[in-house]
């Protein structure tokens, strides 16, 4: 009995020395990251969320990745899988060679059938990176290292959409998990096998997601032995961590509390121009935001530069037009919605709607969104309507807009690719509804034409009138709440090193390149 | 004409007269006189007679909240967003430019209320459910306690939260939970007094002239273990409170805007770095008001109880 609480004894005061230990983040080659939501879904063909793409990228080669100039992240592209590539005179066939040796982790090679397989999968599961990748008509394998891809109708940023998440590299053995003819996508929702230079290692939902470096990756090897990701729900917990260095990159932090982080010498505070926009998504569908009218006064309802005043502190700009600053395609002079109650209350009027309950659902995804959803309850109360808050864990709020099964939702979007089409043809094309992109399930078929003929011409300027002239309609129409456009701010220790943003790759990082001091 | 009523109406040409106040005075003269030395005895227990003064504090405040709150509780004012407590706001503002004096004043109403609501959903239920039980006795007895135990035997709040989730967040089913919760409380503690009453002679002589069951439990079993149920039903005001702020903390109670106390920690924990006065005031009121409750149940039970008295 003795020996047994010795033992104890022993065990816990050991346990005890451990946590008194720094943490992991004091260990040079793990990176740990602290996230506010857990992972929806790993599956590149499926997935359209940037915090599921956050895991997936890192685990899986493409043809072309985006290029750094000068430690910042840009459009143009540099060869990855593939060595080279030729096109045709009417860019409309791409021949790509891939380079030699690369494996996969149980040794099928990643060749010309691989770039078919991961592509001819996510098209024909037809999910939201089916679009992304939208613009090939057939993929075919002309020998074990050519591959010849040949799109619809030639498009500008093609080579682009080829280093988005949905053109990650699957291994083709994955469909030796396929179950009732689902192209593995039960498997591939919570398993990886790609060639990249990471793999999972761990997923304990709602706690944390680990990926491990490999070995033997062919290209040049990450400094990081390991990346961490943690789900840490509460702001404040993110901030308490990155202060004692329990995590090295925070990224949910209330805009709140970032000038005090500003002011610890050890923490570094980026901050970058984004396109990335957040907004509410109406349903359209839904029989009380059937009528354009109240969709108009809800817009109306809002108080815009309160927010990005207050809430924001500035750190953003209310959006005019569906299309980001900063994106082709923006127009400057498109109609925006201004708060005006008694406008908003002659707009419910009209409809027949003066008493209206509503619902709007929203997750922790981002630390903001608590605010926002209280504030727009508030300014909608002031217009007669009454908003019922729900929060809800990110994943389940996924699937009820991917099923249409909401009244209004906020939600977060930024482009993969620098094309309107990202904003334009993703979000009111009404053969996108749900996740891939049309979250409002708003279908008006004048604006299908424009868009639909906006994406199949290559001329910049056709494209660009086309794109403004639904721009008018949809303004009208109101089917999503344009709230703002912000700054990505990412507060980090300042030995992270080596850290990439791309706008294009929002809350994704470039792991394999990232090192610590 | 106060304190005078007009006795049977209607039946004769001549009303009777009657003086309210006298007759009740004369029908209830022994609980009257217990009750005034119930009063002397609790006036010299300190600890009394401050639970007494919170409680009293608190009810003032909640019903005044709508004349002496210098805000309204709801009505946002991004400008004045976190303001820290000074000048026009005592205890500064939160996240949206709320003042959370105000607030708190109006959360009073809301947590008050609930315990009351769910004092007299639960104590009237538990009090009927064990006083039938007691007195029944046997088989009906036996499964009835066992019911009770069930219930007991999770914690309440674990309890609480389960049902609060499956019946969907909200003020009034966070009311349900709780209310559900505590019944087995109210109906224990009446069944062991009930078992005790049951012996007494007057139920024997009710009985022998005729009376049933129901009746001997409601004109005898259940007046006999009213004081009980009231000193029971102040001490678990303060545990009642705390759970439902608790539901509110996990989202399972009030909805926002509500000012509920429990809700107000819980978004303004989140600021707690910064802004410590947003959870910190709501949470001092929580705790001033479950103290409160608390010392004056236990000094409540202590009067009440013969064996301790002198």
């Amino acid at each position: 009995m003795k020996t047994m609480t010795m033992r104890w004894a022993v065990g816990i005061l050991f346990a005890v020395l451990a946590a008194a230990v720094p943490g992991l983040a004091a260990d040079k080659e793990t990176l740990v990251v602290g996230v506010s939501s857990d992972v929806h879904t790993l599956d590149p063909a499926v997935s359209s969320d940037n915090y599921d793409w956050r895991q997936i990228y890192p685990a899986y080669d493409r043809l072309v990745k985006y290029k750094v100039v000068n430690g910042e992240g840009s459009t143009e592209v540099e060869p990855m899988a593939a060595e080279s590539w030729t096109v045709s005179p009417d860019s409309l066939v791409w021949t790509f060679k891939i380079r030699k040796g690369i494996k996969f982790d149980d040794g099928t090679p990643l060749d010309a059938k691989a770039v078919t397989f991961s592509f001819e999968r996510v098209l024909k599961i037809g999910k939201g990176p089916a679009d992304n990748i939208g613009a090939i008509k057939t993929v075919e394998a002309v020998d074990d290292t050519t591959v010849k891809i040949t799109l619809k109708s030639a498009f500008g940023p093609f080579l682009q959409t080829l280093a988005t998440d949905a053109a990650s590299i699957v291994n083709p053995a994955v469909m030796k998990h396929e179950k009732n003819g689902d192209l593995a996508q039960a498997w591939l929702a919570q398993n990886m096998d790609g060639s990249g230079p990471f793999k999972m290692t761990e997923w304990s939902r709602g706690e944390r997601f680990v990926l491990s470096a490999k070995d033997n990756y062919w290209g040049a090897k990450p400094a990081l032995k390991r990346v961490i990701i943690r789900f840490m729900r509460e702001s404040s917990d993110q901030r308490m961590a990155l202060e004692s260095g329990d995590i090295d990159i925070a990224e949910g932090i209330l805009i709140d509390q970032i000038p005090a982080l500003e002011k610890n010498p050890n923490i570094v505070v980026r901050r970058f121009p984004s396109q990335l926009v957040e907004y509410v998504y109406i349903n359209c569908q839904n029989p009380k935001l059937q009528n354009k009218l109240v969709r108009q006064a809800l817009n109306t309802a809002v108080d815009y530069p309160g927010i990005i005043t207050h809430v924001l502190r500035g750190n953003g700009v209310q959006m005019r037009g569906p299309v980001p600053k900063g994106m082709w395609g923006h127009k400057a002079d498109v109609f925006q919605f201004q708060r005006n109650v008694a406008k908003g209350k002659e707009l419910l009027k009209q409809a027949g709607a003066e008493k209206l309950d509503l619902t709007l659902i929203y997750s922790e995804r981002r630390p903001s969104w608590e605010q926002i959803a209280a504030i727009l309850q508030s300014n909608f109360a002031d217009i007669g309507v009454n908003l019922k808050l729900e929060l809800m864990a990110n994943p389940t709020l996924r699937e009820k807009v991917d099923r249409g099964d909401f009244e209004l939702c906020l939600g977060a979007w930024s482009p993969d690719y620098a094309d309107p089409s990202m904003f334009m043809n993703f979000w009111f094309d009404s053969n996108n509804f749900g996740l891939p992109g049309n979250r409002s399930r708003y279908k008006n078929e004048q604006v299908d034409g424009l868009v639909r003929k906006a994406l199949a011409l290559s001329d910049v300027a056709q494209r660009v009138a086309l794109y403004n002239q639904a721009q008018e309609i949809i303004m009208q129409d109101a089917p999503y709440i344009l709230l703002y456009q912000t700054q990505t701010i990412v507060p980090m220790r300042a030995w992270v090193k080596g850290y990439v943003y791309n706008p294009m790759l929002e809350s994704m990082y470039n792991f394999e390149s990232i090192s610590k001091q | 004409m106060a304190g005078e009523r007009i006795g049977a109406w209607g039946r004769g040409k001549r009303p009777l007269r009657i003086n309210v106040f006298d007759e009740f005075r004369r029908q209830y003269a022994w609980q009257i006189r217990e009750l005034g030395f119930m009063v002397r005895l609790l006036g010299r227990n300190p600890s009394a007679v401050a639970g007494f003064a919170i409680i009293a504090g608190m009810v003032a405040m909640a019903l005044a909240a709508p004349v002496l709150a210098p805000f309204n509780p709801i009505q946002i004012s991004l400008g004045d967003r976190l303001l820290p407590p000074g000048g026009a706001h005592w205890f500064g503002t939160d996240e949206l430019g709320r003042d959370i004096l105000t607030r708190v004043m109006y959360g009073a109403r809301i947590s008050l209320w609930i315990g009351v609501i769910v004092v007299v959903i639960a104590g009237g239920l538990g009090a009927v459910i064990g006083a039938v039980s007691g007195y029944l006795g046997r088989r009906f007895d036996d499964l009835i306690m066992r019911v009770m135990d069930v219930i007991l035997s999770f914690p309440p709040l674990v309890l609480a939260m389960a049902l609060a989730a499956a019946l969907g967040p909200s003020l009034n089913n966070a009311i349900l939970a709780v209310a559900f919760v505590m019944i087995p409380k109210f109906a224990r503690m009446v069944r062991g007094e009930a078992l005790a009453v049951k012996e007494k002679q007057f139920i024997a002589a009710a009985r022998a002239s005729g009376a049933g069951s129901l009746w001997i439990v409601w004109h005898h079993v259940l007046p006999n273990c009213l004081s009980s149920v009231i000193v029971l039903g102040t001490l678990i005001l303060g545990e009642t409170i705390l759970i439902a702020a608790s539901l509110s903390f996990i989202g399972l109670g009030a909805q926002p805007p509500t000012p509920e106390w429990g809700a107000m920690i819980s978004v303004g924990r989140k600021f707690l770095m910064d802004q410590w006065w947003y959870a910190t005031f709501p949470g001092v009121f929580i705790l001033v008001t479950v103290i409160g409750f608390n010392i004056f149940g236990d000094a409540l039970r202590d009067v009440l109880d013969p064996r301790i008295r002198r």
